[in-house]
Order: C-alpha cells, then sequence, then structure tokens
C-alpha cells in the first residue's frame, strides 16, 4: 500500500483535478480560436484518461493508493484520494468513455455558440465525477456529488433560450393537469431541486456517522469499527446506510426520485450520453458500490445487522427496473426510451448490490451489478450517441418521424443494433447478456428470503427491455420513410450519415460491448476475481486465511461456460419473447402496435404508462403546486395583511391619540383653570388620606 | 507588549476621514472620492488584518486595546475568534462595495435630479423608462444646467460617501466592542447613517421607509438597552470582562427577563421571524449597494450580539432556552424561504432570503452543539459573501435594464455573461453547494443541529432537523426560479440590446465571488479561530456537545479485534 504524496499517487490526484484545471482555463483558451479550444478541451479529458490508465497495473495487482493531505484542520479532517481496484477500474471506465464521448461533441456541437460553456460544464462534470471516484472521504465524495448536480444542471438547461424545438414531451400532452412537455432550463432545475431532495438525506446520513466517528474517511471507518457499534446500539446504523442510499436514488433515479431523468433529454445528446453512461446517474451506483462492501463487512463482524439496508436497495432497483421498463414500452421519443431503459437499467445494478449483502456470496452479487455497470455504460453511450447522430440529421427526436433510416444511415444502423443487442441481452455474444445474467444467478443463488419474487420481477423487465430496444430499433431504421423525412427530403435536405468524429466513438464502444460479450465468460471471471481479490484484502471478505473470516459459499454448479442453468434460460427466454413482439410488430411489422387502441383496457394501460404512472402529476400536485398555494395563502392573509398591517395599524394608532389628547388643548384659560384645579384637588385628598 | 493602536485607527479611520470624503467629492468629483473612499477602507482593513493573522496563526489568542472610559468602564476594541469573522467580513464588503458605489450610485443620483424627473416623467418609483438610455437625461438642456446637474451630482455623491464611511465604522465598532454600553452606541450609530442613506437615496417612498426602518429596528435596540442595563446594574459594571465574571450575581428570576429582552432586542435586528415586519422594505429599497451592506453585514450584527451578549456572558442560561432560538429560528428559514417564492421584485427576493438565512444562523445557535454554533457563524461570513454578490447582480440588473420585475426580465444570460456567471457564484453560495463557502457553512450547521438531536434522542429536535434540511430544498428553489426568470427563456424585445456592466461592477462582483470559493475549499481560514474560540467558550459545559474526533491511532483492523471498544464517542452518544 502507498501512501503520501508522491510517485504514482500523483497520477491518482491529476486524474480529477486536469478536468477541473481545463475548465478553469477554457475560457481564456477560447480567446485564441476556437479550433484550439475545442483540442484543449478534448485534450484535458485525455490527459485525465491517460492519467487513470497509469494506475491499472495497481488494479491487476490488488494494491492500492492512499494519499492523504491536511484540510479541515479545525476538525481534523483530511483530503485524500483513494485509489483501491474498486475505483481504479472505475476511473478508467469514465475517463475513456467521457474521452470518447468529448470527441462526439465536436461532431455534434459543431458552430453552437455557446461552445465555450459547453466545454467548461463538460469538463467539470467529468472532474466532478472523477472526484466522486477518487475520494478516500464521503464529505470530498460530496463536492463531486454536488458537482455532477451542478454540471447537469448547466448542460439539461444548456440551451437556456427555451426554444420550441429543444423541449421534450409532446407538445400539448397533459396529465392529471400537469403539463407533461418541458423546457430545458425548466428540465434542469427540476433535475437540481430533487437531485437535492437526495442529497439531503445523503448529508443527515453522513453526518450520523460524522458525530460517532468523527471522521468521513472510507479507511478510517474501516479501521476503527467501534463507532459502528455504537450506532448499532442506538439502532443508527442502518438507517444511517439508508440514508446514505438516499443520495443514491436522488443521483441514479430510482424511484420515487425517478421522475428528473426523463426530463432531463433537453441537453445535448452528447450530455445525454455523458449523463447516462459516464457521470451523474452512475455516481449514484458508484456510492453503492463503495458503501455496500464497508456495511456489509462492518455487519458481519460486529454480528448486528445490516440486512435490512441490503434490501432497500434490492427492492427500490427492482420497483424502478420494473416501472421505468414499462414506461419505456410506449414512449415516442428516441432519448426518452433509451434515458427510461437507463433507470431501468440501473435498477438492476442496485438490486445486484443489493443481493449481494442479502446473500453469503457477497462477491458474487457485487461482481454482477459491477459488471453489469460496466457493460452498461459502454452499450449505453453508444446508443445515446447513435440516437444523436440520428437526431442530427433528421432534426426531430419523436421515432414517428423516422423510419427507413437503415439504408442511409447504414453504419449508424450497424453500431445501434449491435450496442441494442446488448442492452436486450442477446445470448451469448453480448456484453449484456453475461452480466445480465450474472446478476440473474446472483439473486437465484442468493439463498434471500424473497429471492424468487425479486427474480420474477427481473425476467419480466429482460423481456420488456428486450421488446422496447427492438421497437426502438424497428422504429427508427425500418420500414418506410415519416412525413417528415419526405418533407425534408422535398425541401432538399437529404438524410446523411453521420460524420467520422461522431461515428468513430460510437462505433468503438458498440464493437467493445460486442467484443466483450464474445469472450464473456473469461471476462466475467478476471472481473470476479479482481474483486475478490479486493474484498477480501480491503473488507476481509471471503478471506481464507488470518483474521476474522466472512465466508462467502461456493456457486453453484456452472459446467456451461459458468451459466447457471436456470438463470440462463430465463434470459435467453426473455429476449425471445420480448425480441419475437419487437420483431413482430415493429421490425417485419406483420402486425400493427395499433391494435391497442381497439380495447378499452389496453388504451386505458397505454394512457396509464404514457402518463408515467402519475407520478409526475403526483410529484407536482404535492411537491409544487400544493406548497405554493399554501405560500400563495400566508403571503396574501399573513405577510400582506397581519404583518404589512403592524406599520399603518402604528401610524394610525399614534395620529388617533395625537387626536385625543388634541382635545385637550382647547387653548380656553377657564377650562385650563377648572383641571388644574380639579387636579389639585385630587392630589390633597389623596395626600391626607 | 507595546501599546498599539490597529483596531482603534482601524474603527476610527473612515469616520474621521467621512467629511474629508466629503470635501473631495464636492471639490475633486466623484472619481477621486470613490477611491479615496475605497482607500480609506482599505488601509482599515490593512490594519484590521495585522492582528487578524497574529490571531489567525496561533500567536495571539486575543488582541485586545483598552482605554478608560469613565463610569462606564472601559472603551476596548477586541479581535478574537468570535469577533474577527464579522469584522473581516464587514470591512471587506465595504470596501469591495465602495467600488461598486461609483456607477450605481451616480446612476441613481442623476436619475433622482429633478430635471431628469421633469424629463422622462419616471416617478417617484426611481425606474427609468424603457426608451431612456444612460447619459441623455440632459440631452434638451442648456451647457448651464449640465454644470449645474454635474455638481449636484458631486455634491449627492460626496454626501453619500461620507455617511457610507459612518455607516462602515458604525458596524465594525459594534462587533469590536468590549463594553455593553460601547456596544450600545455603536449599534446605533450603525443606524443613524444607514437611515440617512436610505432616505436620500433609496427607491420608491424612501423617507417613510426610511422611518419605519429606523422606527422598528430603535424600537429593538431601546428593549435592548434595558436587557443591557439590567444586566450591568446586576454585574455590576459594563465590561464584557466584569459581565463575565459576576454573571453568577445575576438573580435567578432577572435572568429569563434579560435574556427575553436582549433576544427580542437582537432578533429585531435581524429580522427573525415575526419581528422582520421593516426588511423587505428596507432592503429592496435601498439603494443597491447599501442593500448589499445592510442584508448580510449589518443584520448579521444580531447574531453577533447573541453569540458575544448571550451565549458568551451569560453562558448559564444557554441550554435552558436553546430549543426555542431553533424552533424560531427553523421557522425564519421556512417562511423567509416561503416568502420569498412569492416575489416578482428581485431584491424583494433578496430581501426574503435574508430573513431565510439567518433563520439558518438561528438555527445553529440554538443547537447546543459546538459544531452547530460554529456553523451559525460561519454562515454569516457566507451569507455575506453570497447575498452581497446576489445584491451586486440585482444592482447590475437594475443599472442596465432599468427594472427589477422579474415578470419583464428573461434570458438574459447570454447579454450579461459576466453578471450571470459571477451571480451563479454567488447563488450556488446561498444553495449551500460546493465548493462554495455556502456548503461548509451548511454541513457544520446541520451536522451539530442531527448531533444533539441524536444525542438527546430528543425527536423534537430530529424533526426540526428534517425540517431544516428539507428548507435547504426550498431555499434552492427560490434561488433557482429566481435566476431561471432573470436569466433564462426567451428576451423581451426591449432588452435585446442591453450590454454587461462595467468593470466596475464585474470586477467586485468577481473579488467577491473568488473568496466564496477560496474560503469554500479551504475553510480554514475563518474556520479554525471560530471554531476555537467557540469551543473554548463553552468548555467545561457538559450540555454543549463537542466537535466529535476520530481515534487516531486505533489501528487494530476490524478483522482483528472485533470486541467493542467503546469509545469517547460511544460516552458522548448516551
Amino acid at each position: 500500500m502507498a501512501t503520501g504524496f508522491e510517485g504514482i499517487a500523483i497520477n491518482a490526484w491529476l486524474v480529477w483535478i486536469l478536468p477541473f484545471a481545463g475548465a478553469a482555463i477554457i475560457a481564456a483558451v477560447a480567446r485564441s480560436g476556437h479550433r484550439i479550444r475545442d483540442y484543449t478541451a478534448v485534450g484535458f479529458a485525455l490527459a485525465s484518461a491517460v492519467s487513470a490508465a497509469t494506475l491499472l497495473p495497481l488494479a491487476l495487482e490488488g494494491t492500492e493508493v492512499h494519499s492523504q493531505v491536511n484540510w479541515i484542520s479545525s476538525f481534523g479532517l483530511k483530503a485524500g484520494v483513494l485509489a483501491d481496484p474498486l475505483a481504479i477500474v472505475m476511473t478508467n471506465l469514465v475517463a475513456w468513455i467521457s474521452f470518447l464521448i468529448m470527441v462526439y461533441s465536436t461532431g455534434y456541437m459543431h458552430g453552437d455558440r455557446d461552445l465555450t460553456r459547453y466545454w467548461f460544464f463538460m469538463l467539470f462534470f467529468i472532474g466532478s465525477m472523477q472526484l466522486i471516484v477518487m475520494s478516500d472521504n464521503l464529505l470530498m465524495v460530496f463536492f463531486g456529488w454536488e458537482g455532477v448536480g451542478l454540471a447537469s444542471y448547466a448542460l439539461i438547461g444548456f440551451w437556456y433560450y427555451d426554444r420550441k424545438k429543444d423541449y421534450v414531451g409532446r407538445e400539448g400532452h397533459v396529465a392529471g393537469g400537469i403539463p407533461m412537455w418541458t423546457s430545458p432550463t425548466h428540465a434542469g432545475m427540476k433535475a437540481f431541486l430533487m437531485t437535492r431532495a437526495g442529497d439531503t438525506m445523503m448529508l443527515a446520513g453522513m453526518f450520523l456517522i460524522f458525530m460517532h466517528a468523527g471522521t468521513f474517511g472510507f479507511k478510517e471507518l474501516l479501521e476503527d469499527p467501534s463507532w459502528a457499534f455504537a450506532m448499532s446500539q442506538q439502532n443508527l446504523l442502518v438507517p444511517a446506510a439508508v440514508l446514505l442510499f438516499g443520495g443514491a436514488i436522488g443521483k441514479s433515479a430510482q424511484f420515487p426520485l425517478n421522475e428528473w431523468l426523463l426530463e432531463a433529454m433537453t441537453g445535448p445528446t452528447a450530455v445525454s450520453a455523458l449523463i447516462h453512461a459516464a457521470t451523474m446517474v452512475k455516481a449514484g451506483v458508484f456510492l453503492v458500490a463503495r458503501i455496500g462492501p464497508l456495511f456489509f463487512a462492518l455487519g458481519t463482524i460486529g454480528a448486528f445487522s445490516t440486512e435490512q439496508f441490503f434490501e432497500v436497495v434490492a427492492w427500490v432497483g427492482a420497483i424502478t427496473a420494473f416501472l421505468l421498463a414499462t414506461q419505456a414500452l410506449v414512449n415516442p421519443e428516441i432519448k426518452k426510451v433509451l434515458a427510461y431503459s437507463t433507470g431501468s437499467q440501473i435498477g438492476y445494478m442496485m438490486m445486484a448490490f443489493g443481493i449481494a449483502g442479502l446473500s453469503l456470496n457477497f462477491v458474487e452479487g457485487y461482481t454482477a451489478g459491477f459488471f453489469h455497470m460496466m457493460s452498461h455504460m459502454m452499450f449505453k453511450a453508444s446508443l445515446f450517441m447513435g440516437a444523436g447522430a440520428i437526431l442530427h440529421t433528421v432534426g426531430s427526436r419523436f421515432m414517428t418521424d423516422m423510419g427507413g433510416l437503415k439504408k442511409p444511415m447504414r453504419k449508424t444502423y450497424i453500431f445501434m443494433l449491435l450496442a441494442s443487442l446488448s442492452l436486450a441481452g442477446a445470448p451469448l455474444f453480448t456484453s449484456g447478456f453475461w452480466s445480465k445474467d450474472a446478476i440473474f444467478a446472483a439473486v437465484l443463488d442468493s439463498g434471500y428470503a424473497y429471492s424468487w419474487p425479486l427474480f420474477i420481477v427481473a425476467v419480466v423487465v429482460a423481456v420488456m427491455t428486450a421488446f422496447y430496444t427492438f421497437r426502438m430499433v424497428g422504429m427508427a431504421f425500418f420500414g418506410n420513410k415519416s412525413k417528415h423525412i419526405e418533407e425534408m427530403e422535398q425541401k432538399g435536405h437529404h438524410v446523411h450519415e453521420a460524420g467520422r468524429s461522431m461515428l468513430v466513438p460510437y462505433a468503438i464502444l458498440a464493437v467493445a460491448s460486442i467484443a466483450i460479450g464474445v469472450v464473456g465468460f473469461v471476462f466475467e471471471a478476471q472481473i470476479e476475481s479482481l474483486f475478490a481479490a479486493y474484498l477480501a484484502e480491503s473488507f476481509g471478505i471471503g478471506e481464507e486465511e488470518g483474521g476474522v473470516h466472512i465466508a462467502i459459499l461456493p456457486e453453484g454448479d456452472r459446467t456451461f461456460f459458468g451459466l447457471h442453468p436456470i438463470a440462463a434460460a430465463a434470459s435467453v427466454g426473455a429476449f425471445a419473447v420480448g425480441g419475437a413482439l419487437g420483431y413482430l410488430f415493429y421490425i417485419a411489422r406483420k402486425a400493427n402496435p395499433q391494435i391497442i387502441s381497439r380495447s378499452i383496457m389496453t388504451r386505458a394501460i397505454w394512457k396509464f404508462l404514457y402518463n408515467r404512472w402519475y407520478l409526475n402529476t403526483a410529484l407536482y400536485w404535492g411537491g409544487v403546486i400544493l406548497p405554493l398555494a399554501v405560500y400563495r395563502f400566508v403571503w396574501r392573509y399573513f405577510e400582506s395583511t397581519i404583518i404589512d398591517g403592524m406599520n399603518p395599524a402604528l401610524q394610525y394608532s399614534m395620529t388617533y391619540m395625537s387626536r385625543i389628547v388634541k382635545g385637550g388643548q382647547t387653548g380656553i384659560t377657564q377650562t385650563y383653570l377648572f383641571v388644574f384645579a380639579v387636579g389639585i384637588m385630587i392630589i390633597m385628598m389623596l395626600l391626607l388620606l | 507588549m507595546a501599546e498599539t493602536y490597529f483596531l482603534l485607527a482601524a474603527t476610527f479611520i473612515p469616520l474621521l476621514l467621512a467629511p474629508i470624503a466629503y470635501g473631495i467629492g464636492r471639490k475633486l468629483g466623484v472619481n477621486i472620492a470613490t477611491w479615496f473612499t475605497f482607500g480609506a477602507l482599505a488601509v482599515s482593513t490593512g490594519l484590521l488584518a495585522v492582528p487578524a493573522i497574529a490571531i489567525y496563526n496561533g500567536s495571539q489568542q486575543v488582541y485586545s486595546e483598552s482605554y478608560i472610559w469613565g463610569q462606564f468602564g472601559n472603551f476596548g476594541l477586541r479581535l478574537d475568534g468570535l469577533s474577527l469573522p464579522f469584522a473581516l467580513i464587514i470591512y471587506i464588503l465595504c470596501t469591495v462595495l465602495a467600488l461598486y458605489s461609483k456607477p450605481y450610485m451616480v446612476h441613481k443620483v442623476s436619475e433622482d435630479l429633478p430635471e431628469h424627473k421633469a424629463g422622462h416623467g419616471s416617478g417617484a418609483t426611481g425606474q427609468r423608462d424603457e426608451s431612456g438610455s444612460h447619459d441623455n437625461h440632459n440631452g434638451s438642456s442648456s451647457q448651464l444646467t449640465v454644470l449645474e446637474t454635474d455638481q449636484r451630482v458631486k455634491n449627492q455623491m460626496a454626501l453619500y460617501f461620507s455617511l457610507y464611511l459612518a455607516f462602515s465604522m458604525g458596524m465594525l465598532g459594534t462587533v469590536l466592542s468590549t463594553n455593553l454600553i460601547e456596544f450600545y452606541v455603536f449599534f446605533e450609530l450603525m443606524l443613524v447613517p444607514s437611515f440617512f442613506l436610505v432616505a436620500f437615496y433609496g427607491y420608491g417612498a424612501r423617507r417613510r421607509i426610511a422611518l419605519m426602518f429606523f422606527f422598528w429596528t430603535h424600537v429593538g435596540a431601546v428593549v435592548l438597552l434595558l436587557g443591557l442595563l439590567a444586566m450591568g446594574f446586576f454585574a455590576g459594571g459594563f465590561d464584557f470582562d466584569t459581565i463575565k465574571a459576576n454573571a453568577a450575581n445575576i438573580p435567578a428570576q432577572w435572568l429569563p427577563l434579560i435574556v427575553f429582552a436582549l433576544v427580542l432586542g437582537l432578533g429585531v435586528k435581524l429580522a427573525a421571524f415575526l419581528l422582520h415586519i421593516w426588511l423587505p422594505y428596507a432592503h429592496a429599497e435601498a439603494p443597491t449597494p447599501v442593500s448589499a451592506l445592510l442584508s448580510p453585514a449589518m443584520i448579521g450584527i444580531g447574531a453577533y450580539g447573541i453569540l458575544r451578549l448571550w451565549l458568551e456572558l451569560l453562558t448559564g442560561s444557554y441550554e435552558q432556552y436553546s430549543i426555542y432560538i431553533s424552533m424560531w429560528g427553523l421557522s425564519t428559514m421556512v417562511y423567509g424561504g416561503a416568502m420569498a417564492l412569492m416575489q416578482d421584485d428581485i431584491k424583494k427576493v433578496l430581501a426574503y432570503s435574508s430573513i431565510s438565512q439567518m433563520g439558518y444562523i438561528l438555527f445553529g445557535l440554538g443547537s447546543e452543539s459546538i459544531l452547530g454554533i460554529t456553523g451559525g457563524t460561519l454562515m454569516y461570513v457566507t451569507h455575506g459573501l453570497g447575498k452581497a454578490i446576489l445584491f451586486m447582480m440585482a444592482g447590475s440588473i437594475i443599472l442596465q435594464t432599468g427594472t427589477r420585475s422579474m415578470a419583464k426580465l428573461g434570458g438574459l444570460a447570454g447579454k450579461m455573461p459576466y453578471t450571470a456567471v459571477l451571480a451563479m457564484i454567488g447563488a450556488l453560495t446561498i444553495i449551500g453547494i460546493p465548493p462554495t463557502s455556502g456548503f461548509m457553512g451548511e454541513w457544520i450547521l446541520f451536522s451539530g443541529v442531527l448531533q444533539t438531536a441524536v444525542a438527546d434522542m430528543d425527536p423534537l429536535r430530529t424533526t426540526m432537523f428534517a425540517l431544516g434540511i428539507l428548507a435547504t430544498v426550498l431555499s434552492s428553489a427560490y434561488i433557482l426560479w429566481m435566476f431561471k426568470r432573470i436569466f433564462f427563456g426567451k428576451i423581451p424585445e426591449e432588452l435585446a440590446h442591453v450590454k454587461d456592466s462595467n468593470r466596475y461592477i464585474t470586477a467586485t462582483m468577481g473579488v467577491l465571488a473568488a473568496m466564496t470559493l477560496i474560503i469554500g475549499v479551504y475553510p480554514d481560514l475563518f474556520l479554525a479561530p471560530i471554531n476555537d474560540y467557540i469551543g473554548g467558550m463553552f468548555e467545561g459545559h457538559e450540555g454543549v456537545l463537542p466537535v466529535p474526533v476520530h481515534a487516531e491511532g486505533a489501528e487494530n483492523r476490524m478483522a482483528v479485534e472485533p470486541v467493542i471498544t467503546t469509545g469517547v464517542l460511544a460516552e458522548a452518544a448516551h
């Protein structure tokens, strides 16, 4: 274990400092020309990625770097980076995918007049995310945490002039009195406030830990677990963990704070790719990956239960996965389908991390969750960038305005298809298949009392995932040209293939997700051994010799490529059923999706899903309209009447008093003398008495 | 130690130079007067910084100067961990805002001149017609009038700067004083120039509002005076040291009354819930640089008073009433935030936001933990910087667009990029987002509140914590919504040719923005002295929870020794 601020530790610091440095100078660089500015931005992202890559050998060796400097000396808090295998793998994923998205941005955003601001926030975004990944304590994590929140606010509302074409949602769509189409700045604000609500929970959890441990550091928390004993005696350990998870719920758009993610599509598509693949929503997943083993190890060592925490994580994940998958089935906007799918897939990851803590084989669930995050990062970034390429040329976000793009955008079609297959979980050659299957297997192996309901939810979601993925591909690329495209072509615009700077990034990621899929079995085993070593080394989970042994069960019988038979069958089955339906309706176009409008029942279901289960409606009525009505009432009848009324009241009472007193000032001598005499008499009587 | 006069000089240089500033302003013009005022304040700030640096280095805990003051005891000036943040922020804001005043006040004063009013008919609201531009107000007048106008502007500005200097002195004197009477005198001294500043240079019904401002804060001050006198008589002297030593002599039946008088009197200054009558008007209608001083610097002195006069001098009675202070703070926080959402006037949003922020401070002061009180004090610093930036933004908007009604604004981010960016930093400071100092204040404050709640297993305090931390979402809401209405969305046609403000405005905002970022990343600059001092203040008081410490050197890896090692913290938690 290396410590101190030298050698390789500097690289660990540079990973997150470089993007911030780039952001700091980008405005100055912009003066010397646009081209230089763009190269500088991409260059800093690359530099950060390179310094992340230099850490990789450490992860493979299973060692770690922990470097600290003094920070808030009043409370004895230190700032530091902790480059352990988890952080190193994560930071590389983030850095390289972000770099590809930055390259893509040079093409996608070409010619935008506010590009300097764009680069600033993109670099700021990447830096903040890397800060979350590399930090060795919760307080610094929170710096990054709010940094990604701020960057997403600024980038979702990037086109702040709120033109109609930047809105999301179908214009005029109202659900339960709430408009469902949203301007960019509104969406940015919504994202900020909703994640902020989650952040308050996270802060509360952090404070609980801090007041018992006196530190925020992950290492320190693990070294001296006396705080955990004190907390578990007060029944505070699980609440603290759940509160921390509250932050992840907000950032990763899990139920019930999922609504912001769907509106976050107002930003440039490259931003969506960054939010969904590399940064923002993955921050929550990473936080769970960070604190999950900590609480698991503490619980096992201290023989107190942290199970409820993992149960919460698993079920929140399951609910979100189901909820958002159903909504994705009916949405007509390509980016929104992808957004729903992100929330849903993150639900899978949460489910896996939750199940890890509920089973005796922590490593299996943990690896499954992380593996799914890796594959999701790749295929989702690729899909978003591909969708961006389509948007760029078609000029509409609605899939009903696309159609028949297979020919004119052949390359985009191929790469998006590959990434889509990964999302749908096409058996054996896609990374999505292997990682999803690992989650299924982990759930089945867990021995958790309710593992079957969880498994059934997971399989149902997989069916829906396959269906909506094929629906998306079918609607965009197959069938006839839509009216919109025909009109465009009449005007002389032609649908064309994306430029190289855009095409190459998503091609790389799509191919990578297939390449990992082809060697999926080996790759999964690799990650598993990496994490097994990490968890054993850092947390004593599954450690064989010496110390306290936190046992892990051996895996079940895995003869065929290490696949769990039931899990694999379910996974293949889900792909087959969902994929077949999607193929039938949208690719082969043998059946007309309009059939749902024939029956009242199906129409009602469609409407319910299309209105997002009315969650957004409930959120606005309860969280915006009602409080505002109350405030307005108070404003009108308390602040403006009573409080403001004090001034005139005072003034009039004074005037009134003066009028009374003035009444005595008659100027008639007789009256004065009379009053004077009466006074003298009263005083004399008082004295005599 | 050799006799030094840093504090005396720092306090009175502005006052002594005030008449000179007036003369310079009349004779030599606005530019020189501005830089003269700036120079006087900068030198004073420098003088203040000398002992401040000594305290920060740890070479000195307290730096004080004391002079015999007849029957009242000693006239002392004292810089310690508690007054340091207040004093520095007050003078830094005063210095920076002196420069900011120049373009803003010249504009304001010329706008108020009778010729201008006659020419454009923009009534007492002080809002410029949309059609007019800055400098054609004397377009139709003769050459003579131009000269006359020019001289009148000079005169007005000269008066402004001399009042401004006196105002600065009053605020600094209050936080440095070491004697109850002295405290009261300075407390009232800062009121007088601010009254004139509002009455002469304000907007709307300014004389009326200035009177209202004067009346309410003066009533508060009189209630405070009653408390101070009672304290002094029972303790047998007005010096803080005497009172602290003899606090036990105050009869138990009088103590609640005294505390009540102190908190009520200072609560008016703080504009706490129900006592905030004057604030929305005074802040909204004062000239913007003065709003930027009134709001963050002046009203926070109420919090300083509570800390110094009650928490420090009458420590014994603190725990008894702290919960009510917290409740009051919470209601102020929520109320101010809720009302801020209802406003259309930018400056009113900021005024209600100040009320809300004062609620945060009170919330922290009532927390019964070192962390909470430290956080509350740091909140003064961060609110001072953040709110000043936002008021400066409001000024910049008024200057460039001539309106402060958000219904008439929109989409200005592209037209006024510097103002927008710097104001965003100020907004983040108020919301409490890292890396601004706002986050540092807030997390320390709220963790202190939670610490007490959990340690006492108090459901009331726990509920209050939950509501309090949710109120931060409310703060984010009104700030972001204000931002959206000013800077985002479609730009109204009449604002299509708006330009950004000049360097006097953007550079001064930039200085404060840089400070909030620096403190946000490296809070020790202010935190270390505050925390040390407040820790010392409550030494030996078991009811006030200490800062949690991490048991350093506990090298046993958890795997080795799974025995319950009940540390200091586990003890403290019971």
